[in-house]
C-alpha cells in the first residue's frame, strides 16, 4: 500500500513548486487569500491521489473536500465560511480516527 | 444603448475553465496586435509580451502560479521593460508602468472575447520563478498573466459578490458633498 501510495516525482515537485510559490505570493496578497491556497494545495494532492487510495480515503477527498467552492474567500461570509471549514475538518478528524483505526484500540 | 463593442465590453467573463483545445494560431496573434493600440503613458511602450503556447511551458507556469485554476492553451505575460522605464528617469514603482500593464490586459481580454476565446487574468505568480522558467532577461519584469482558451462550456462559480454592484454605485457625479468630507 505504502510504496502506490508515493507521489510520482512530477507530481511532488508540482506540489512543492505551488506550496512555495504560493508562500512568495502570500506575502503581497489579501490575508484570505492564504487559506485559500492551502485548499488549493490539499485539492490539488487529493486530485494526485485519489486514484490510489482506500475507497474511504477516496470518499473523503472526493466529498467533503470538494465541497468548498475553489475561490471561496472568508470575507464574503465570514460565518459560512468558518462553518465549512469547520464542517470538512470534522470530517478529516473522523476520517482520521477510522483510518488509523483509534476505535479498534479502545479508550 | 448597444453596439458591438458595448457588447462585447458587456458580455465578457473570466473563463475559469478552459477545455485544453488549442487555440489558432492567428486568433492569438489577433489577441497580441490588439495589445498595440492599448494606451501607452506617454506613448513610451515600455511594456513587452511573451507569448507562450509550448505545452510544457504552460505546464510549468502553471505549477509557479498559485492562483492560476484554468489550464490555458496559451499565455501571454506582460511584461515591464524596467531598463527602459528607467531611461526615461521613472521611478521603479511609477504608476504608469502598472496602469499601462492594465489597459493591455483588458485590450488582450476583449479582443480575445470578440474572437470567441475565453480568458483571465492571473498576478498570484512569483516573479523569480517565472523569470527562471522563461529565462527572461534582466530588467524585465512579469506582472501579469493573460491566460487563453476556449472556454468550457460549464465554469465554476467565480468570486462571490460583495454587495451590489452597479455603474451608479461606483460613479460620483461631479464634487462631493461638503458633509461627506467632514
Amino acid at each position: 500500500m505504502a510504496a502506490r501510495m508515493v507521489l510520482s516525482e512530477d507530481e511532488a515537485v508540482e506540489l512543492v513548486a505551488f506550496l512555495v510559490t504560493a508562500a512568495r505570493t502570500q506575502v503581497d496578497e489579501a490575508a484570505e487569500y492564504g487559506s485559500l491556497r492551502l485548499l488549493t494545495a490539499a485539492g490539488r494532492l487529493g486530485e494526485l491521489i485519489a486514484e490510489r487510495v482506500s475507497p474511504e480515503t477516496r470518499a473523503l477527498l472526493t466529498g467533503p473536500l470538494k465541497q468548498i467552492p475553489e475561490l471561496a474567500v472568508r470575507t464574503a461570509d465570514p460565518a459560512a465560511y468558518v462553518a465549512a471549514l469547520d464542517g470538512l475538518c470534522g470530517a478529516v478528524g473522523q476520517h482520521l480516527v477510522t483510518h488509523f483505526g483509534l476505535e479498534r484500540k479502545g479508550p | 444603448m448597444t453596439n458591438p463593442v458595448l457588447e462585447t465590453i458587456r458580455t465578457r467573463r473570466v473563463a475559469r475553465a478552459l477545455t485544453g483545445e488549442p487555440i489558432a494560431r492567428e486568433a492569438f496573434e489577433e489577441v497580441l496586435k490588439a495589445a498595440r493600440w492599448a494606451p501607452s503613458a506617454g506613448n513610451r511602450r515600455l511594456h513587452r509580451f511573451i507569448a507562450i503556447q509550448d505545452p510544457l511551458t504552460l505546464r510549468l507556469l502553471r505549477m509557479v502560479t498559485p492562483g492560476m485554476f484554468q489550464r490555458p492553451a496559451a499565455i501571454v505575460v506582460i511584461c515591464i521593460d524596467r531598463a527602459k522605464a528607467a531611461s526615461f528617469g521613472m521611478r521603479p514603482n511609477a504608476k504608469g508602468l502598472f496602469v499601462d500593464v492594465g489597459t493591455a490586459a483588458q485590450t488582450m481580454l476583449l479582443a480575445a472575447h470578440s474572437l470567441g476565446l475565453g480568458s483571465g487574468v492571473v498576478t498570484s505568480f512569483s516573479q523569480a520563478a517565472v523569470s527562471a522558467v522563461l529565462n527572461m532577461p534582466e530588467g524585465l519584469s512579469p506582472e501579469m498573466f493573460i491566460c487563453l482558451g476556449h472556454a468550457a462550456p460549464t465554469q465554476p462559480p467565480g468570486m462571490p459578490a460583495r454587495g451590489q454592484v452597479t455603474w451608479k454605485t461606483l460613479t460620483q457625479w461631479e464634487r462631493f458633498p461638503k458633509s461627506s468630507t467632514g
